[in-house]
């Protein structure tokens, strides 16, 4: 296996677990309300963080199968040189923005929240950890983009 | 260049521009204007726009905003030291509560903020924090037991229903008034304004006043701006704040009167329970600060302030 | 006012966009470049981060995986057929009577969860492969879809009416509640119409009467499916879970009956997992990054700037009512729902009390305006989640849209200038 299928293939695998623990999630903050009597506080919040991670990191593994919707029609009217050329540089930009805004900025994010020692609300959970998923993914879609760029 | 160019400082907020805080912030724009003779100026972004409170304050240590107004239960969750001020029945009165707050204490809390790049200004008032509930009015603690009451993301406030009985459930304010249309929690707990102003009294008929928690509004600035002012731009803008503050307090009074007589011409139920047995319940919370002996000593400081 | 942000958002959104970047991706390096204006490059950099982080982090919005993936397990855990076999029976014999269904659905499930994107995409994976079977092209059954669902923003609960009521300074709850009952089931009615003349020009499959024990046979088939609409609304109804937490017993419901109905293996449960994770993030990520635009633009007052000005042009309630509405129907062109909603009520609601409009219709008017904002690309997370369900593109469902935005426009001018409409149940009430 390549280490781009590998890629994928553990991405897939984390995605999968996280949507499964969402459902768990949620389904456990309605019965221990139910059947502890007691609502669970911490619930609510891991539901949110891991609706982020699936939805940044999901984004990354998106953008690895090209499927981000876009208004194509006129891209796809010019002749291969062009279009080729084109769907390179949007690649480049794409590149560019995961590594200014997702890279540096989403780093420099989990650095403020490391350093100045934010945690979550009900969980104490290092915010960090939360925002960490945006760097990563900025990561992997750089990856995803340049391993495109070099071999279309 | 730099003198003729006015600073313009972003503030952003969550209230709505009827709200009093937003009145004072707009008299601290004009005051600050006037001091420094149009060399700084206040933009103000009301209801949200620029995010809640917690992403308000990252925004302010990132440093793509100036200013911000939290209440004190989000401070917590970035300066620590805040805590206290969140705890149950620690004031005898407002008058005590603001004798602490503009004190050496509540001015080593605003400065504690600073090692998390965000100064507080100043303290707003944000009244007193009661129950209300919808199916049956709360007299005394024991009355709350089984009932799901609505609290803020806050480990005191969790804290706090737990003890007296409640069972404490985190639900965003937004999403507030359909949870408790449709039973999802029985009850919450906010200020008159607040009650009032989210239209709440519709569905809880019954206010009970046992004033569980003076949390109070701070007005913050990011470490960021404040240290690019000069000496003089921080004068001024101290200046405006303190004008600011005493202006909305009595704009606050006003507000909170005016509340209540509105809900009570709705047809609200307006308990006035003994406040002694809730706070005998809420001892065990001060015991558990015996563990963290610095803020331990704040909370004996502000109990013996007189 | 200053110039240069503007100029900078829409002439870079535009560009990417006619490259062909994907939507998601166009509206978040435009908003970094708008911000870039008047934010040091670090600071913008993490705003971005943040915005697009902190755009997720809402309870409401979990409903969308959750209804996403329960619609998947309906698909595979032979729910669907059932449900759309009995539903057949009932409308089947009128033209276009999958459409009908959906739009039906679209309203009932409105009515249930609040959520525009909820609907659309439960009602999409759930009827969109049945209406291509029976040979409605996709196109026409996402443009259906999309649009009803919206529906369900207007027709209570809606979490959005309560943003509008805070926004406001306090319309009442109740009433906005209740004033959205007609409008939203007339709007309903009136795509219902569209998507009966459209079947019937295209000759879409008319399918034969049913004999009553069909009908009875194939309810009983569907009993255990439509139960699902029962524990759904029953549960939000008598306050035993929330919205979005009944999204969640949707899923473990529609799974135990797939499994049930063994259809549904274990073996195929990751594949269906990592399926409703990919559409999830395609719109979570459209989301995210119209947050970002959203909150640039706020930074930048470009609302207040646009609306100021188009304002200064008369006093008359018709003109205002005009301008307002197209200026809406603009803003929500580009702009996201809530955001829209908490910027322009303060703006607008002072220009329209004072022209004597009631702030609780005028709500109902702005909700239904943004409602087809939500359908129309750059900015529309419905648009998104109804393609990206249907697999097509937003180019083809353009043309099918078309006809329907005209239908959601009547609707709204109706809306508009009869204001009994919406005043007239809550008003029976006396609120
Ligand atoms: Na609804
Ligand atoms: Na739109």
């Amino acid at each position: 296996m390549g280490l781009r299928a590998k890629i994928d293939k553990i991405l897939a695998n984390i995605l999968i677990c996280i949507m499964a623990l969402m459902v768990i999630n949620v389904l456990w903050q309605v019965f221990s309300r139910y059947l502890m009597g007691s609502p669970s506080s911490f619930t609510d919040e891991l539901a949110r963080y891991l609706m982020i991670w699936v939805g940044i990191l999901g984004a990354a593994y998106v953008s690895g199968k090209k499927g981000h919707v876009a208004i194509d029609v006129f891209l796809r009217k010019l002749s291969p040189v062009p279009q080729k050329r084109l769907r390179l540089f949007i690649d480049l930009l794409i590149s560019l923005f995961s590594l200014t805004a997702l890279v540096i900025g989403g780093g420099r994010l989990v650095y403020i929240t490391y350093v100045l020692e934010q945690y979550s609300p009900a969980m104490q959970l290092p915010l960090a950890v939360v925002y960490a998923v945006i760097p990563v993914s900025g990561v992997l879609i750089i990856y995803y983009k340049i391993y495109d760029m070099i071999n279309n | 260049n730099q003198q003729k160019k006015a600073r313009t400082i972003k503030l952003a907020h969550t209230l709505d521009v009827s709200h009093s805080v937003h009145k004072a912030m707009v008299k601290m724009g004009e005051d600050l204007e006037q001091l420094s003779g149009g060399k700084m100026k206040i933009e103000i972004y009301p209801n949200q726009q620029l995010g809640s409170e917690r992403e308000c304050l990252e925004l302010l240590q990132i440093g793509s905003l100036g200013m911000t107004k939290v209440s004190v239960g989000t401070l917590e969750n970035f300066a620590p030291g805040m805590r206290v001020l969140g705890l149950p029945f620690l004031f005898r009165d407002r008058e005590h509560a603001f004798k602490v707050l503009d004190g050496p204490i509540g001015q080593e809390l605003l400065n504690e903020g600073e090692q998390y790049w965000l100064k507080g200004l100043g303290y707003y008032d944000a009244g007193c924090r009661s129950f209300y509930t919808k199916e049956r009015p709360v007299n005394k603690p024991g009355d709350l037991e089984g009932l799901k009451i609505r609290v803020m993301e806050s480990v005191t406030a969790m804290d706090m229903v737990r003890s007296l009985g409640g069972s404490p459930t985190p639900i965003s304010w937004g999403e507030l008034y359909t949870s408790l249309q449709q039973g999802v929690v029985d009850g919450a707990e906010n200020n008159p304004p607040s009650f009032y102003l989210s239209r709440h009294y519709e569905v809880c008929k019954y206010y009970s006043l046992d004033e569980h928690t003076l949390l109070p509004d701070v007005l913050v600035i990011g470490t960021h701006l404040w240290e690019r002012l000069t000496p003089q731009e921080q004068a001024w803008l101290k200046q405006a704040v303190d004008n600011s503050v005493k202006y909305q307090r009595k704009l606050w009074a006003v507000s909170e009167a005016e509340a209540l007589e509105m809900v009570q011409k709705a047809g609200v139920e307006i308990i006035r329970p003994d406040k002694e047995p809730f706070s005998k319940k809420v001892e065990g919370i001060y015991e558990a600060y015996k563990n963290y002996p610095e803020l331990y000593k704040i909370i004996q400081e502000i109990q013996e302030t007189r | 006012m200053e110039y240069l942000p503007v100029l900078v958002l829409v002439s870079s959104f535009l560009a990417l966009l006619a490259m062909g970047a994907p939507v998601a991706w166009s509206i978040a390096i435009s908003a970094l470049l708008t911000m870039l204006v008047s934010i040091p490059a670090l600071p913008a950099f993490t705003t971005v981060s943040q915005r697009i982080g902190t755009g997720l982090d809402s309870f409401a919005l979990l409903a969308i995986p959750f209804f996403i993936l329960s619609g998947e397990l309906m698909n595979k855990g032979g729910i669907a057929h059932r449900l759309i076999a009995f539903a057949k029976t009932l409308v089947g014999s009128l033209p276009g009577g999958l459409a009908l269904i959906n739009v039906i659905s679209a309203m009932l499930m409105g009515a249930i969860a609040g959520s525009a994107m909820a609907s659309a995409s439960a009602m999409g994976s759930i009827l969109g492969p049945e209406m291509e079977k029976e040979g409605y092209s996709k196109e026409f059954g996402a443009a259906v879809n999309i649009t009803s669902a919206t529906t369900g923003l207007i027709i209570p609960p809606s979490n959005i009416l309560i943003v509008y009521s805070l926004a406001s300074g306090g319309a009442s709850i109740a009433a906005l509640f209740l004033a959205g009952y007609i409008p939203g089931i007339l709007t309903g009615l009136f795509l219902m119409i569209v998507a009966l003349v459209w079947a019937r020009k295209k000759n879409y499959n008319v399918g034969k009467r049913s004999s009553l024990r069909e009908v009875f046979s194939t309810f009983v088939d569907a009993l255990p499916s439509l139960l699902l609409l029962i524990i759904v609304i029953g549960g939000i109804v008598a306050g035993i879970f929330t919205a979005t937490e009944a999204s969640a017993i949707a899923v473990l419901y529609t799974l135990l009956l797939g499994a049930f109905y063994k259809e549904l293996t274990l073996a195929g449960l990751p594949e269906i997992l990592l399926k409703s994770a990919s559409t999830t993030a395609v719109v979570m990520l459209l989301i995210g990054a119209s947050m970002c635009m959203s909150w640039v633009m706020s930074y930048e007052n470009i609302p207040q700037d646009i609306s100021s000005g188009l304002l200064s042009i008369s006093d008359n309630k018709i003109i205002i009512l005009l301008i307002i509405n197209l200026l809406l129907l603009f803003v929500g062109v580009f702009m996201d729902m809530t955001p829209a909603v908490l910027i322009f009520t303060p703006i607008f609601l002072p220009v329209v009390t004072k022209l004597g409009i009631d702030p609780v219709h005028f709500g109902i008017i702005m909700i239904l305006n943004l409602c087809i904002g939500l359908c129309t690309p750059p900015v529309g997370s419905v648009l998104f989640v109804g393609v990206g369900i249907a697999k097509t593109t937003i180019e083809k469902v353009i043309k099918p849209l078309m006809p329907l935005f005209l239908a959601m426009i009547l609707a709204l001018l109706l809306i508009t200038y009869f204001p009994q409409l919406s005043l007239w149940l809550p008003g029976l009430f006396d609120l």
